[in-house]
């Protein structure tokens, strides 16, 4: 078994703050919009602790987004510009996960430390970073304070579109996180992609294939 | 030649002093002349009784002393008397008691300004008995009760003459000055709130809350008020609602649509107000201690103030024209432009979005799910197909 360092240290610290903080923010949201169907708290605690996360997340996102723009690891990011390439990469992913998965084929992609996402991964990650974690947070911010940004709110066509992509977008989180959970456990064993991204950074490699692991390239 | 001198001098010296009080006298003429010009157009609407009374009340010179050397203003802006509400009614209708034939001999005593105004509140109680009523229980009505020289009756929030509907906000914060600043140590986006919600639908807690969808320029950024003497509002409102039961979503479009028919113009918008039902209700007033302050009364499905929602611009004189829609537009995905400065969180929520919300979770619990009984099957099939393959080999061996 062979180890690589495929999540530095500030990928890690905003990986887990944004975990702890979107599960928050999904329970507030919630409580938010559904008074009287949940009532894990106060409709008044709720958006207020909705508020402070939401700016504690916006400040985590530039660990994320400072780390990539200013280190050599924004290459694991890298879009694939072949369409063919990238479906055919996506496919054999599809593949393995749907069939391979089960009876022990090994993993198509192999990470390293420049390339630790699946074709699927870097096509749903980059949507994710770059378009719709922004997204939630300006129309979050609009929302805060929709006097304060009246103007803005009318620009993006009011308040009933800006609050309506905010809440698209907390739907598909409802989605993702159960989805993104479950792909987490697809390790060599259950905790392995865990433990690597929680703990140590390093990710467990099987150096001959065989099993549903990730292999080395 | 010294005499007729003398006797031109002292005419010279008469014909200045002549010209100069003449010119005084016009200048003194001139300045009631231009107060009453200002005051001519809409002073033109009231009776000729009532412009008798501003022979003299019209003018800024009448006086009253009052015990204590404090003086009593009698002045009566006739052009605020005759935009007000009660210009129709004339000044007779709440001053019954004054007799012209002695007015000018037997002044009334009065013994203070205060005392007066508050004896005056039966008067108003005459015409508005249930305004009246429901003002007796109110916090303001207590602190009256309690001997409190500030307490607010009838002609502080509503004026004396020139009685005009007025925005809950600004009657109130005219006291309130630190309204805002309390607000804010508790309430999320308190700025928007006080805006949106007029003060009484939180602090008359007992009353009938209701949305006031209003129509909002933007381009002059003011309340749309009808033009005098062309009522449009209802005639287009009753044309767009086609089943005449309330506006639907739809319906709700067209009539914006209606209301912006001047494409170069910038859009007129419905802005959402949540108001009382029955305006008269606001006296009810209670302390802060029992103003609503729990935000789910507003921030749920099916809350009280949004079962019942009109459209409403002001009309000529001030007055709120309302034309009934239906609750349903307020979560109607047909509303997002319609009603695109209008949403309560939690109140006015999309349905299909919930749907959504439950399809959403319903998939990522079928991922794993589907995910691991897929894995079963599969590694049931393969080992059966080995266990099939090893029987084979087993039997096609000697």
């Amino acid at each position: 078994m062979q180890r690589i360092y495929v999540h530095p240290f500030p990928v890690r610290l905003w990986h887990w703050i944004n975990a702890v903080g979107f599960v928050a923010m999904m329970l507030t949201g919630t409580q938010i919009r559904y008074v009287g169907i949940i009532d894990l708290m106060s409709f008044r605690t709720a958006v207020t602790v909705h508020n402070w996360i939401g700016f504690v997340l916006i400040g985590n996102y530039f660990i994320w987004l400072l780390f990539y723009l200013f280190t050599d690891k924004i290459r694991v990011y890298h879009p694939e510009l072949s369409p063919t390439k990238h479906f055919k990469a996506s496919f054999r992913q599809l593949q393995y996960y749907g069939y391979g998965i089960f009876k022990g084929s090994p993993n198509p992609h192999q990470v390293s430390a420049y390339d630790k996402f699946n074709p699927m991964q870097s096509m749903m990650y980059q949507v994710v970073m770059f378009l719709l974690v922004p997204l939630l947070a300006v129309t979050g911010v609009l929302l805060w304070d929709v006097q304060g940004f009246y103007g803005a709110v009318d620009f993006f066509g009011g308040i009933r579109v800006v609050d309506t992509v905010h809440v698209l977008i907390y739907i598909f989180f409802a989605f993702f996180i159960f989805f993104h959970v479950y792909m987490g456990s697809l390790g060599h064993t259950p905790t392995a992609h865990y433990k690597a991204m929680f703990v140590t950074g390093y990710e467990e490699i099987e150096e001959e294939p065989g099993h549903g692991g990730a292999t080395k390239r | 030649m010294a005499g007729s001198r003398k006797v031109n001098t002292m005419s010279m010296a008469t014909l200045h002093r002549n010209l100069v009080k003449a010119a005084f006298a016009a200048l003194l003429m001139l300045l009631p002349a231009r107060l009453m010009a200002a005051d001519a157009a809409p002073a033109d609407k009231l009776s000729d009784g009532d412009k008798q009374c501003l022979g003299c009340h019209g003018f800024e010179g009448p006086k009253k002393e009052l015990p204590g050397g404090k003086v009593l203003s009698l002045h009566v802006r006739g052009d605020g008397f005759a935009k007000s509400v009660h210009g129709a009614i004339g000044c007779t209708s709440c001053h019954a008691d004054v007799d012209l034939k002695t007015h000018s001999q037997k002044p009334k005593t009065i013994a203070s300004s205060r005392e007066y105004s508050v004896a005056m509140t039966k008067v108003c109680g005459g015409c508005h008995a249930d305004a009246l009523k429901q003002n007796e229980t109110s916090v303001h009505a207590m602190l009256l009760a309690s001997g409190n020289p500030s307490a607010p009756i009838c002609t502080d929030c509503h004026g004396s003459h020139a009685v005009t509907p007025k925005t809950a906000y600004d009657t109130c914060v005219g006291c309130h000055l630190a309204a805002m600043d309390a607000h804010r140590k508790w309430l999320p986006n308190a700025g928007l709130h006080l805006e949106v919600v007029s003060c009484a639908a939180c602090h008359a807690p007992a009353a009938q809350r209701m949305v006031d969808l209003r129509l909002y320029d933007g381009a002059t950024k003011k309340w749309v008020a009808e033009k005098e003497g062309k009522p449009e509002f209802e005639k287009t409102a009753r044309a767009a609602d086609t089943d005449g039961d309330g506006l639907d979503a739809m319906e709700l479009r067209k009539l914006i649509g209606q209301l912006n028919r001047d494409e170069a113009a910038q859009p007129k918008n419905l802005r959402g107000r949540i108001e009382l039902r029955i305006g008269g209700e606001a006296h009810q007033l209670s302390g802060k201690s029992k103003a609503i302050k729990d935000c789910a009364i507003c921030h749920r499905q099916g809350a009280e103030p949004f079962q019942n929602v009109a459209i409403s611009i002001f009309s000529a004189d001030g007055k709120p024209l309302r034309y009934k829609a239906q609750k349903e537009v307020l979560g109607s995905v047909l509303s997002v432009d319609s009603l695109r400065e209008f949403y309560a969180v939690g109140g006015t929520r999309n349905i299909l979005l919930d749907i959504l919300l439950v399809l959403a979770v319903l998939a990522g619990l079928t991922v794993p799910i589907g995910h691991q009984v897929l894995k079963i099957i599969v590694k049931g099939e393969l080992e059966r197909a080995a266990r099939q393959d090893k029987a084979a080999k087993g039997r096609d061996q000697p």
